[in-house]
C-alpha cells in the first residue's frame, strides 16, 4: 500500500498544479494556431512544444540543478544548502515553506560563490540542470541562436532593390518609430500605475514593433530575460497577422489616388554592388554604432556570404539547414519560458496589447513618411511601400503588394516594397543597438 | 516622483533611438548612392561587369581553348617533372 501511495505521490496528475495546466492549454493553444492557423508555424510549433514540457510536473525541464533541488529535495539537502547560502531555516516552520524562502533567498541578490556553493551541492546529491535549462543557456543565454539565425536571414537577402533605390531606407527608419513609441507606452502605463516595467522591460517590449523575431530575442534576451517567453510569443504571432493588422491602417492612411501610383522600374543592380555593400555597412557600423556590431555584423556574413559567389556551400547552409537546427533549438528555449510563475501575469497581456500597438504605428508610421517623401522628391512613391517598412520579411512586401493590386490591377510593388522591407530589417537591428547601448 | 523620472527616462530614449536610427540610414543612404555612382563611373555598363565576373564558369569557346591549353600543358609539365625524378 505504501508503494502505491509513493506512486500516486510521484505522479504528474498529483503535482500538477492549476499555473501548469493553463501554461499546457497555452502550449497547446499555440500548437493549434501554428497547425491550423499557420501562425509562423516554423517557430510557434517548437515554442508551443517546449512550452508543454517546460510545464510538465515534477520533471523540472526548464529549471536550473539548484531550483529543482529546492523543489524537491530533502530536508537534510536542503539545511545543508542554506547554510552555503549563508541563511538559517527555521526549524518550526513545515517543509514547503522552507522551499519558499531558499527559493527567495537563491534569486535574490545571493554572492555569486555561495550559489557556486549551493549549486555543488545540488549537484552532488544527484540532481541536474533541466534539457531546457541547458537549452536556454547555450541557445538563447549566450546569444548564440537569435545571431545565427540573423546569418541565415543575411544569407537570404538580396539587397538589389534597396540598391536601386536607395531612399527607401528613409521608411525602414521610419517604421522603427513604432518601436520606440511603444517603449514610450509602457513607461507611460508604469506611470499611471496600471503596470509595472522598468525601462529596460519597456524597451524589450517595445522592440517587438520592429517585427522581427531574432532582433527581440536578442533584445530581451539582454535587457529583460523574464520576460523572453511573453515577447517572443507576441512578436511571432502578431508577425503572422500581419496581413491583418496592416491593411485597415494603410487604407486610412491613403487615398485611392495614392494607392494607385505607379513607381518608375528599378535599375539592375551589377554583381560588384551587391559584394561591396555589406562591406560598407560593416564598416559604418564599426565606425558609428559598435553595439549593433553582432546583430548586424551576422547580418553582413551571411549577406556577404550569399552575393559573393565562391561560397556557395557555406551561404547554402546558412540559409537551409543551419537555420532549420537553430530554429528548433531556439524554438524550444523559448518555450523553456513559458512557465506559470513568469508567464501568468497581468504583464503578459500588457505585453501583448502593447505588441499589437507597437506594429500599427509601425505602420502608420512608415505609411505617412512615404506621403511626405512624396512631397518633396519628383521621383513617385506609392505610399504603400511604406507599410513594409517594418520588418517581417517579406510578409509585409507581399501585404503591400497585394492591397496595391486591389486598388489597381495592373501595379505590381512587390519589388519596390521589398527595398523598405530589408531597410526595416536594418532599422530595427540599429535600434536594436541604440537600446543596448544606452540601457545594457 | 521616480516615475516622472522614468517617464522622462523613456522620452529621452525614443528621441535618441529615432534620431540614431535615422541619421544611421541616412549616412548609409548617402554612402550607397556614393557607392553606386563610383562603381558606375570605374566600371561602366553591367553587361561588362558581368563578362568579366562570370569568365571562369561559362567562357567563351576561345578562351575555353586557351585555358585547356594551359591546363593540358602544365600537366604535361608536371608528369615529365615527376618522371624525371
Amino acid at each position: 500500500m505504501d508503494k502505491l501511495v509513493t506512486l500516486w505521490e510521484g505522479s504528474g496528475l498529483y503535482n500538477l498544479e492549476l499555473g501548469q495546466a493553463a501554461m499546457i492549454m497555452v502550449g497547446l493553444l499555440l500548437l493549434y494556431l501554428a497547425i491550423y492557423k499557420k501562425f509562423e508555424p516554423l517557430l510557434l510549433v517548437p515554442i508551443g512544444f517546449g512550452g508543454i514540457l517546460a510545464n510538465i510536473p515534477e520533471a523540472g525541464l526548464a529549471i536550473s540543478a539548484l531550483d529543482q533541488a529546492i523543489e524537491v529535495a530533502k530536508p537534510a539537502v536542503l539545511q545543508q544548502m542554506a547554510a552555503a547560502l549563508g541563511a538559517s531555516l527555521d526549524p518550526l516552520a513545515n517543509l514547503d515553506a522552507w522551499r519558499e524562502s531558499l527559493q527567495m533567498i537563491a534569486h535574490d541578490g545571493v554572492a555569486p560563490d555561495q550559489l557556486r556553493a549551493a549549486r555543488d551541492i545540488a549537484v552532488g546529491v544527484g540532481y541536474s540542470d533541466g534539457m531546457l535549462y541547458n537549452f536556454y543557456k547555450v541557445a538563447i543565454g549566450s546569444g548564440i541562436a537569435p545571431l545565427i539565425i540573423f546569418m541565415g536571414v543575411g544569407a537570404m537577402t538580396d539587397f538589389g532593390p534597396l540598391l536601386a533605390n536607395p531612399r527607401t531606407l528613409f521608411l525602414g527608419a521610419a517604421a522603427q518609430f513604432g518601436i520606440f513609441a511603444t517603449l514610450f507606452g509602457a513607461v507611460a502605463l508604469t506611470s499611471m500605475g496600471v503596470m509595472d516595467f522598468s525601462l529596460n522591460q519597456a524597451a524589450a517590449i517595445g522592440i517587438i514593433g520592429g517585427a522581427d523575431g531574432p532582433t527581440s530575442i536578442y533584445v530581451s534576451s539582454v535587457l529583460a530575460p523574464e520576460l523572453l517567453g511573453a515577447i517572443a510569443v507576441a512578436a511571432y504571432a502578431y508577425m503572422a497577422l500581419v496581413p491583418l493588422i496592416q491593411p485597415p491602417i494603410m487604407r486610412l492612411l491613403t487615398t485611392q489616388k495614392e494607392r494607385e501610383i505607379k513607381m518608375t522600374q528599378l535599375r539592375p543592380v551589377s554583381k560588384l554592388e551587391k559584394v561591396v555593400f555589406p562591406l560598407m555597412l560593416l564598416i559604418l557600423v564599426a565606425l558609428f554604432l559598435p553595439d549593433a556590431a553582432p546583430l548586424l555584423g551576422m547580418f553582413c556574413f551571411g549577406n556577404l556570404m550569399r552575393e559573393c559567389g565562391v561560397v556557395e556551400r557555406l551561404s547554402d547552409t546558412a540559409q537551409n539547414s543551419l537555420i532549420n537546427i537553430v530554429t528548433i533549438i531556439l524554438g524550444l528555449s523559448v518555450g523553456s519560458k513559458l512557465m506559470a510563475d513568469s508567464f501568468l501575469t497581468f504583464e503578459t497581456l500588457g505585453i501583448l496589447g502593447l505588441g499589437i500597438v507597437a506594429f500599427g504605428i509601425g505602420t502608420a508610421a512608415g505609411v505617412l513618411m512615404a506621403k511626405l517623401m512624396n512631397l518633396v522628391s519628383k521621383m513617385p512613391i506609392n505610399p504603400l511601400i511604406g507599410a513594409a517598412g517594418v520588418s517581417a520579411v517579406p510578409m509585409a512586401a507581399r501585404v503591400a503588394n497585394k492591397v496595391g493590386l486591389e486598388s489597381n490591377p495592373h501595379n505590381f510593388l512587390l519589388m519596390h516594397a521589398m527595398g523598405p522591407n530589408v531597410a526595416g530589417v536594418i532599422g530595427s537591428a540599429v535600434a536594436a543597438g541604440v537600446m543596448i547601448k544606452y540601457l545594457g | 516622483m521616480q516615475d516622472y523620472e522614468l517617464l522622462q527616462d523613456g522620452l529621452a530614449l525614443m528621441a535618441l533611438g529615432m534620431g540614431v536610427v535615422f541619421v544611421f540610414l541616412t549616412i548609409l543612404v548617402i554612402s550607397v548612392t556614393l557607392m553606386s555612382k563610383l562603381i558606375d563611373r570605374f566600371q561602366p555598363a553591367p553587361i561588362a561587369v558581368d563578362a568579366s565576373k562570370k569568365s571562369p564558369s561559362s567562357p567563351a569557346p576561345v578562351s575555353q581553348n586557351d585555358e585547356m591549353l594551359a591546363v593540358i600543358s602544365a600537366a604535361v609539365h608536371r608528369y615529365r617533372s615527376t618522371r624525371r625524378r
